[in-house]
């Protein structure tokens, strides 16, 4: 009878435990669309999440200066940030998307990337028990491409970073929060280093197009915005790019081309040095900046402070 | 020591900035996208301008009995001046332009209002 006993009551238990692991999915969009983010599912032989190029560690950017899609194909552009999107209004380096939800669902279908027409991709998630409940429970309809897109868009306005050490200094009133090179360094951004001209607002940056003098039309020959807009007076103007995390989102520019933030300082310290034949180079970069050394530096630490907390101690617990 | 009270108390009593009313912390309700704009005053006569917890501006003010001037990062450095118009017993704030060339935070600071944000 005893034996019985403990039989009976350690079958309970497992069954309880069992219903306390079940995966009960996700609770609404952003869970599910997080979900979707990391699952292959939506690439052409499965091998491709979003977050194989949008990768965590590195602020949802990649690490290499164009990312391999499916076959390894490799498109032209570099990958941008996922994080802090919920107050931007222009997507894509050309600005060919207009929302995050029409955003969100381009990659899933240009063959350069997950190579996976949208129809094929909903016909998969219905086909797929769990996800059909999933969309069923928070959209009470099967996947259609609106509800793929919201999915995925809810989960990239999770991103939004707001504990960087400039975060702590301007929001918090920490002053202590930066060393003395980061506030010249903002000085600097604001003034003699021009920046704050197009890396304006709480992302640093416009949401506007420029041409910093990366289009030649020989070997720089992304003619950028001009592709969407039709309008020559565009080519080589790419989308400014927001600052926030830039210390993790190495290489940078719409094609990779500077490996770290100190050769894109050095860059716009003198553009014409780098890129001799720039064509039409915005009139903002038109003279060297004429940064000594020292600017340079507090320029860069400004930069670094703009990576969020969550990051440092990502890494501190990884080890790194 | 005397003297070093006393020195002590004039100082603390007349050596520092003042406190305006207008110092502290400040805050729109909620847009219907749910975004917060904020700006904090410091007695120093430097402000911060933030949304969703994220600083976008940085400047410098004055007061002149109910008129402030602000001079801030972006709009090109241009010189803004805006009556304060203060109500609900000076826990809610408008501003109302006199005069300012930076068209994007005249249309910006006319519609703004804001509720003080109570530590």
């Amino acid at each position: 009878m005893k034996k019985y006993l403990c039989a009976l009551s350690a079958g309970v238990m497992i069954l309880f435990i069992q219903a306390g692991l079940k995966n009960e999915g996700p609770a609404n969009k952003p869970e599910l669309g997080k979900l979707l983010f990391f699952d292959p599912i939506l690439s052409r032989d499965l091998t491709i999440s979003c977050a194989s190029c949008h990768k965590p560690d590195y602020a949802f950017a990649d690490t290499s200066a164009t990312s391999p899609g499916v076959g390894s194909v490799r498109g032209s552009r570099n990958t941008p940030s996922a994080m802090n999107v919920a107050l931007q209004r222009i997507f894509f380096w050309d600005g060919r998307a207009k929302t995050l939800e029409e955003q969100a669902l381009a990659p899933i279908e240009n063959p350069d990337e997950m190579d996976l027409p949208i129809e094929e991709a909903l016909k998969r998630l219905n086909e797929n028990e769990s996800y059909s409940g999933y969309f069923k429970k928070i959209f009470n309809s099967e996947p259609t491409r609106s509800n793929l897109g919201e999915a995925l868009a809810a989960f990239e306005r999770t991103l939004e970073t707001t504990e960087s050490p400039f975060d702590r200094w301007k929001f918090y009133q920490d002053r202590n929060a930066v060393s003395a090179s980061v506030k010249r360094g903002f000085i600097l951004f604001n003034k003699k280093g021009k920046c704050v001209s197009c890396h304006f607002g709480s992302n640093f940056a416009l949401d506007e197009f420029r041409n910093i003098g990366l289009f030649n039309g020989r070997e720089l020959n992304d003619s950028g915005r001009s592709i969407i807009s039709g309008n020559p007076l565009d080519a080589g103007k790419f989308k400014i790019a927001p600052l926030r995390n830039v210390g993790l989102t190495a290489p940078y520019m719409h094609n990779g081309m500077f490996k770290t933030l100190r050769e894109v300082i050095e860059f716009y310290n003198d553009p014409g040095k780098v890129v001799p034949d720039a064509m039409n180079r915005d009139s903002l970069l038109a003279k060297p900046l004429g940064l000594t050394k020292r600017e340079r530096d507090d320029l860069e630490a400004f930069l670094n402070a703009l990576t969020d907390q969550s990051f440092k101690q990502k890494n501190k617990q990884n080890g790194n | 020591m005397k003297l070093f009270f006393v020195s002590a108390f004039l100082i603390t009593v007349f050596g520092s900035t003042p406190k305006n009313k207008l110092t502290g912390r400040w805050e729109t309700r909620p847009s219907a996208k749910g975004n917060i704009t904020g700006v904090v005053f410091n007695q120093n006569h430097t402000h911060e301008v933030y949304i969703n917890k994220k600083p976008f501006v940085s400047g410098k003010y004055s007061l002149r009995r109910n008129t402030i001037t602000i001079e801030e990062t972006g709009c090109n450095g241009a010189k803004g001046i805006y009556k304060l118009i203060f109500f609900s017993g000076s826990d809610s704030l408008r501003f109302e332009p006199i005069s300012d060339d930076c068209n994007e935070r005249r249309q910006g600071m006319s519609r703004t209002i804001l509720g003080r944000v109570n530590k």
